[in-house]
């Protein structure tokens, strides 16, 4: 039966190659899509006070975040007719879990994080996901 | 003169079919004791038949069992693994898989551009999640569970159970949460605990469509037998009750399409649009689901029926593992591996 392995083995080749695909050809164009473009910058300093401005719909914009380590910090999530996942948001390391609200934005309070800490924020089924590296 | 039987049975593959050999074989009445083994796929029949020859018997009785899909015979079937099945089966999940992919990296959510919920956005909502990450969970609930079904011969009544429990549970319980104004949501260790119990059902009943490994057919979840043994004139239970569990069930499914849904609900303190919403939330999602679930129909006598289940079977195995993956990284156990 040794073409019929041979027709598995292509069969296999072919799935995956159609997989792949999938994940290459929607890799570059994946951060394009959120309604309202990512910040440009999303981090801020006032009053000594650090603001992270993070986009939520069908995933979280921007994915990485470089912000500054031992500041009192605000992350500020914004919605706009966010219906998905990237509603329900949680933030393991802080033990946060809420949801946020369709349209709008909510302000989560962040205390100084020390330098090098890796914070990252989930849907709560875990699919999309955000990173905040503090150094 | 009664005399003992032993017969292997074909297309014995749950606990339920236990149940059901064992109580329509204990109405012929020739038969005196009857015993069925799943663990053996055989029966053992007890009775007079007069001068019957064994084989005679085996067709006699599996005319009984004809309408359910069984037969009954006296040699052991081999295992038979149609491994060429797979030569279609592949390329066709892999598609299905990929499309899947590409319709999240396309950003199908975005397609929602209300910011406002009336029953329209709701609907849409429904439409749009019902192609999204979060029906990986449902989707691949009802593309395993209505493939196992026609595989066991079952036609259209377990599918139409799921779906009327889903519709009636959303416009109840939607209500609920309108009249109440709180949501029955589940903290960190509930959503962990119910997406991991999601994610390994999934699995088996992946691997079970495969028919690769006859022993998964032990590990298939169904209604424990006892249940179907005591409930007099239910043993059928097991493919009544669980589709409309299942449906209901999916209410409390963590996805954050329902979530976002449930939170509104609960914004508008009545139990009416509370109930509305929700329902035509569930009217939304109805469509693919139904696709989903209607493409197993009649499939079950086709010779093309093997290259179906394994198709199913490779794509509910795929959403297994997404979901088994997503629960790990949501308590944050591994970092996360899909993103999209
Ligand atoms: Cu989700």
């Amino acid at each position: 039966m040794s073409t019929d392995n041979r027709n598995i083995a292509l069969s296999i080749v072919v799935a995956a190659v159609f997989i792949a695909g999938a994940i290459m050809f929607a890799g570059s164009g994946s951060n394009a899509n959120i309604a309202g473009a990512p910040p440009a910058n999303n981090v801020s300093v006032v009053d000594g006070k650090q603001f992270i401005t993070i986009n939520a719909k069908g995933g979280y914009y921007p994915r990485v975040t470089v912000a500054k380590a031992g500041l009192p910090t605000v992350l500020k999530m914004n919605t706009r007719g966010t219906f998905d996942c990237s509603a329900a948001l949680a933030i393991p390391s802080l033990g946060y879990r809420n949801m946020l609200p369709p349209s709008g934005e909510m302000l989560i309070d962040i205390p100084p994080q020390k330098s090098g800490t890796v914070m990252r924020g989930l849907c709560a089924m875990g699919m999309y996901s955000f990173t905040v590296n503090f150094n | 003169m009664k005399k003992n039987y032993t017969f292997h049975v074909l297309g014995m593959h749950c606990n339920a079919c236990v149940v059901l050999t064992e109580s329509e074989l204990g109405e012929v009445s020739e038969v005196s004791s009857v015993k069925a083994s799943l663990e053996h796929l055989s029966v053992e029949v007890t009775g007079d038949f007069g001068d019957k020859t064994a084989e005679h018997v085996a067709r006699d009785l599996s005319g009984v069992l004809k309408p359910h899909g069984y037969t009954l015979s006296l040699l052991r079937q081999q295992h038979h693994i149609a491994w060429g099945e797979f030569r279609v089966a592949l390329p066709i999940a892999g598609a299905f898989i990929a499309l899947f992919i590409i319709l999240q990296k396309l950003g199908i959510v975005n397609l929602i551009t209300s910011s406002e919920v009336g029953y329209g956005t709701a609907f849409l909502v429904g439409l749009i999640a019902s192609v999204s990450t979060c029906m990986a969970v449902v989707g691949g609930l009802v593309l395993s569970m209505s493939a196992n079904f026609a595989k066991e011969g079952d036609k259209i009544r377990p599918q139409i159970l799921f779906h009327a429990g889903r519709l009636v549970s959303f416009l109840v319980l939607g209500g609920l949460i309108g009249a109440l104004g709180s949501a029955f949501q589940l903290g960190a260790t509930g959503t962990f605990v119910l997406s991991f119990i999601v994610a390994i059902v999934l699995l088996l009943l992946g691997i079970n469509l495969l028919d690769i490994f006859p022993w998964a057919k032990k590990l298939q979840p169904t209604m424990p037998a006892f249940i179907g043994k005591r409930v007099h004139g239910l043993k059928n239970v097991n493919h009544t009750l669980t589709p409309l569990l299942v449906g209901v069930a999916t209410f409390f499914l963590p996805c954050g399409f329902t979530q976002s849904m449930q939170i509104y609900a609960l914004t508008t303190g009545n139990f009416l649009t509370g109930a509305l919403v929700m329902f035509t939330f569930a009217l939304g999602t109805l469509p693919v689901l139904a696709l989903l679930s209607f493409s197993s129909l009649g499939i079950h006598k086709k010779a093309q029926s093997g290259i179906f289940f394994k198709t199913a079977g490779l794509v509910v195995i795929f959403f297994g593992l997404f979901n088994l993956i997503n629960s790990l990284v949501g308590v944050g156990i591994i970092p996360p591996i899909f993103s999209f």
